[in-house]
């Protein structure tokens, strides 16, 4: 009843409001006109009655707020003034979205990434708090290694194990989905039955595999789609349970379909599909998969812990089990190190595989961006908190009428507050779109060949952002106060605007300060990386990544013998012959960035080789030289004529001559290559060139040299194809040779520089993240420095009016303006230098051959700073000089 | 000009003066804060500041009702007129108001 009456009166408010004012208007006549027949002059009785009155202002707000919620009107009109303001102003309030858009937008699209990585548990699963990752460890000759992986390790866990109500083994791999030219490699979740227990996840199509099902003996050959693959390619239909699809070497008959969000434990890569553990092993080696110790087939061990089950408890359990296990191994194969030199222990960490003993790299990163991020946050709020002042600055007189009108002092606070959260969920909008895009840019940067993550839907990044803006809202409301406490209401009734006071420009001084320092450090950091990464692309690794491309052979269930396979690679290799593009094509065994293979290597009065580092080779064919782009220094390559019967050839890095051969000329030496040094000679014809083959950082100890293919017959290998554009050759490539392959058998084509990108990621990363937000910074004290000196002369045209028309000259204004803003900028280059000098320890170890404190880079910062700060101070300063002294003294 | 000092209202009376007032006739805001003030021989002065306020409430609790009409000098005025919710309420708050005299004075005699 009463709610009706408050809406009712809400509806006709403007009508009630008026009401109000009659009605007093006729209580004060009232008064005045006993007060004239008392003898009073009718001019005093209006005033005096007026006093008897009193606030008629707060009278009425008093007796609306008996009818209204009070708050809820205030902030009702507060906001309405809010956009009204705002509107009126329209650079004002872009300038400030977008600056805060960029601040939230960052740091949004970071937390998601870190809360990915670190923070949230994987979708659907049930209490995830209980839920474990198992990793096992071992001692061998007093040195402790993880271990584990294989099936029968999985079983005894799960069976020796009491504290336990949940165990699954589980492991993802990319494998190869249909057949032929529809051939796509995927990730396939590896998984035993007990997996799916551990969520809340109901099939949204047919079911899950059963227990029963994935056993060794029955091995029942069934699959899951994801939802994504089901609906991406499968089109949705219904009918697609029963169906068979070829997945790596077996056919399995597809029974069920997870539900949309449901991603196993890989947020990032979930699986497109799901099979048994036990289907996929036994198509693999070794045969006897599900009762051997010796062979791991890289299984993960899921666990969750009875209820009221510690996770020390849980760990001491499991280590528990796996002593049990090892002592069942050892009874079963004599010979093995005892229980006590094993020492097998257990560890029940965490379900997210990067809080675990395994973190990545990546995630130590993924931290000290976060920093970053939230100093570009920092930056924006002050340069927001800056437009801000010097607006309200503006607006002091229309504050102060406000004041005197009656206006209480909450009200004004309330609506400053309305004005910060107005402005700040403007910002917090677009910055949201700023994250949808600066995510994809980070995973793509951080996680390459991931899922682009949907932000829209993500409740904890959205609710981090509302958090953020909110804060920011608060922050950037709350700033004028500073003046507002100050406020000396006939003072600014008075003067406006014009007053320049230097206290209250104290905090807008300090604003700037702090962001002109946090762009220095943000482009010292930029400057570093930068060079840093110049550094590493200078580096010759000794082969054109960029223009190579990678053929892999993926049999799946084709076997062929090691001749079938040979003739197989030569006819890959006079396929692509006949694609256009393809300049140079060769054999290989290993691709380097990628794995090496090493052998023993004898040579004559060396007692071991091992003892001078490791050596690695390549068994190649004719061409591989030309192909990769590898320099021969002295004598010749691999040529055709290297075949089998021929004398063995080898062609060595020139590091590996120098350490084998000081001071001679290796051409002709001899070097055996085998398990022992009676092996036949292998003669080296050739010296190349060093390469990096693991690392861009310097490789020490580490040789790598060359056989020929022909006459070391490797098992296995691929093809390296040079092309003119190994972007555009790829596709076409892999479709030509794709149809030499045999059956289920197929070819994945990729580029040789994504191996070597994934190893300059972490210098690419930090490169590209300081330099966008360097310059982003950087943009920001631009603008900050702009609006405050532009500001500044408004304020002071009176003053500078009547400096102009008492002659001083226009040169002189000029400086006396810009000379207070490159000061400011000066002071804060200072400060921002300091704390890089100190902050860039941090930095140093993720440097490629780059000193942090680098004078050339710092003093590139600290220039590009000063001349920015000039610039921006420049403008409002020569807008100052040209003032018309009579009109800036008559527009008081 | 009267220049006797005029008592603060007890909180929570000015809701019963004005009731109280309205019992004879509807009377409009200034006519109420008139009554008060000559009835108690200008000890009691009722504020503008509060009357209103006071006024809105008993209007939303639904104890009076307003209407505009002509004053004796024949100008436009608002009226309020007492409901039976209202003469209820007065009487409740009339017999709240005599107990806790009551009992100020007793504690006032005897302590």
């Amino acid at each position: 009843m009463r709610l009706l009456k408050r809406v009712a009166y809400w509806l006709r408010r403007s009508k009630d409001t008026s009401d109000l004012s009659d009605e007093m208007a006729f209580h004060r006549s009232l008064i005045e006109d006993r007060l004239v027949q008392g003898g009073m002059s009718s001019n005093d009785a209006r005033a005096a009655a007026r006093r008897a009155m009193g606030n008629e202002t707060y009278m009425r707000e008093e007796s609306r707020a008996v009818w209204l919620w009070p708050a809820v009107e205030a902030a009702w009109q507060d906001a309405r003034h809010t956009v009204r303001a705002l509107r009126r102003t329209p650079t004002f309030t872009i300038g400030v979205t977008l600056t805060l858009a960029l601040g939230i937008g960052a740091n949004a699209a970071m937390f998601s990434l870190v809360d990915r990585l670190l923070f949230r548990p994987p979708a659907r699963m049930i209490d995830p708090s209980h839920v474990h990752r198992v990793y096992l460890y071992r001692s061998s000759r007093g040195v402790e290694r993880e271990t584990g992986g294989q099936y029968a390790r999985y079983r005894d866990l799960a069976t020796y194990s009491t504290q336990l109500s949940q165990v699954a083994a589980f492991s993802r791999r990319s494998l190869a989905l249909g057949t032929g030219q529809e051939t796509r490699v995927r990730p396939v979740g590896i998984v035993s039955a007990t997996f799916f227990g551990f969520f809340d996840a109901p099939p949204a199509l047919g079911r899950y595999f059963t227990v029963s099902e994935d056993t060794p003996e029955q091995r029942a050959p069934v699959a899951l789609l994801s939802y994504e693959t089901w609906k991406t390619e499968f089109g949705g239909r219904t009918n697609v349970i029963g169906s068979v699809m070829q997945i790596d070497a077996a056919t399995y008959t597809i029974i069920g379909v997870t539900p949309a969000d449901f991603v196993g434990l890989w947020t990032f890569l979930p699986p497109a599909a799901y099979i048994p553990v036990s289907k996929y092993a036994s198509t693999r080696p070794p045969k006897n998969w599900a009762t051997t110790y010796g062979t791991a087939i890289g299984l993960g061990v899921l666990a969750r812990r009875k209820p009221g089950v510690g996770i020390d408890a849980a760990t001491a359990d499991l280590s528990n089990a796996l002593r049990r296990s090892y002592q069942k191994q050892i009874d079963l194969e004599p010979g093995n190190a005892s229980l006590s030199e094993l020492r097998p222990r257990a560890l029940a960490a965490s379900v997210l595989a990067e809080r675990g003993p395994d973190a990545s790299n990546t995630t130590p990163a993924a931290k000290w961006l976060s920093g970053v991020t939230i100093i570009v946050l920092l930056i924006a709020c002050a340069n927001v908190v800056n437009l801000v002042l010097a607006r309200a600055l503006n607006r002091k007189r229309e504050t102060a009428v406000r004041v005197a009108l009656g206006v209480s002092r909450r009200r004004l606070l309330a609506q400053l507050l309305t004005e910060g959260m107005v402005l700040a969920a403007l910002g917090g909008a677009a910055g949201i779109v700023v994250a949808i895009w600066a995510s994809g840019v980070l995973s793509s940067t951080f996680l390459p060949g991931t899922e682009r993550q949907s932000l829209l839907g993500d409740w904890r990044t959205l609710g981090f952002a509302a958090l953020t803006t909110v804060i920011a809202g608060v922050v950037t409301g709350l700033a004028p106060l500073a003046q507002i406490r100050h406020a000396d209401l006939t003072g600014d009734l008075k003067s406006g605007a014009r007053n320049g006071d230097r206290r209250r420009n104290v905090l807008r001084t300090s604003l700037l300060l702090l962001q002109s320092a946090l762009s220095v450090v943000l482009l010292v950091g930029a400057g570093l990386f930068v060079q840093s990464l110049r550094n590493v692309r200078n580096v010759h690794i000794g082969f054109d990544a960029d223009s190579v491309l990678q053929v892999n052979l993926n049999m799946r269930d084709v076997h062929l013998d090691s001749a079938a396979k040979a003739a197989l690679r030569l006819r890959l290799l006079d396929a692509v012959a006949s694609v256009p593009g393809a300049t140079h094509a060769a054999l290989q065994e290993s691709t380097p960035f990628n794995g090496a293979t090493s052998y023993p290597v004898f040579v004559a009065g060396i007692d071991s080789t091992a003892a001078l580092g490791e050596f690695d080779f390549n068994a190649v064919s004719a061409d591989y030289f030309a192909t990769m782009g590898t320099r021969i220094l002295r004598g010749r390559g691999i040529t055709s004529t290297d075949v089998d019967g021929a004398p063995r050839v080898a062609v060595v890095g020139q590091s590996m001559a120098t350490v084998l051969w000081p001071g001679q000329d290796p051409i002709g030496k001899c070097m055996r290559v085998g398990l022992t040094d009676t092996v036949p000679c292998t003669y080296v014809v050739g010296v190349a060139e060093d390469i990096h083959s693991q690392s861009i950082e310097r490789e020490s100890q580490l040789y790598y040299y060359y056989l020929s293919g022909a006459q070391w017959k490797p098992h296995d290998g691929g093809l390296f194809v040079r092309g003119r554009n190994a972007k555009q050759l790829l596709e076409p490539l892999r479709h030509r040779l794709q149809l030499e392959m045999p059956g289920t058998s197929y070819v994945a084509v990729v580029r040789l520089s994504d191996f070597v990108d994934a190893k300059m990621r972490s210098w690419i990363v930090g490169a590209n993240v300081f330099t966008a937000f360097g310059a982003l910074a950087l943009i920001l004290a631009a603008v900050g420095l702009y609006s405050v000196i532009a500001y500044n002369v408004m304020q002071r045209r009176h003053e500078l009016g009547v400096r102009l028309a008492l002659g001083a000259g226009q040169s002189r204004v000029l400086r006396l303006v810009a000379m207070e803003g490159v000061r400011v900028a000066a002071a804060g280059v200072a400060i921002g230098t300091v704390i890089a000098l100190v902050g860039v320890r941090w930095i140093g170890p993720l440097l490629f051959d780059q000193r942090p404190t680098d004078p050339r880079v710092f003093g590139a910062v600290i220039t590009t700073m000063l001349a920015v700060a000039a610039t921006a101070s420049l403008i409002p300063a020569v807008r100052a000089s040209r003032l018309d002294p009579k009109r800036a003294l008559q527009s008081e | 000009m009267t220049t006797k000092k005029s008592a603060d209202l007890l909180p929570g009376t000015l809701d019963l003066l004005v009731l109280r007032t309205l019992v004879r006739e509807p009377m409009h805001g200034y006519g109420i804060a008139d009554r008060v003030k000559d009835l108690s021989h200008d000890v009691l002065q009722v504020g503008e500041s509060s009357l209103y306020p006071a006024l809105q409430r008993l209007l939303l609790d639904g104890y009076v009702e307003a209407k505009w009409g002509v004053s004796d000098n024949n100008r436009r005025a608002r009226y309020y007129t007492l409901t039976p919710a209202g003469r209820k309420k007065l009487v409740v708050e009339r017999k709240e108001f005599d107990r806790i005299v009551t009992a100020i004075q007793t504690v006032l005699e005897f302590a």
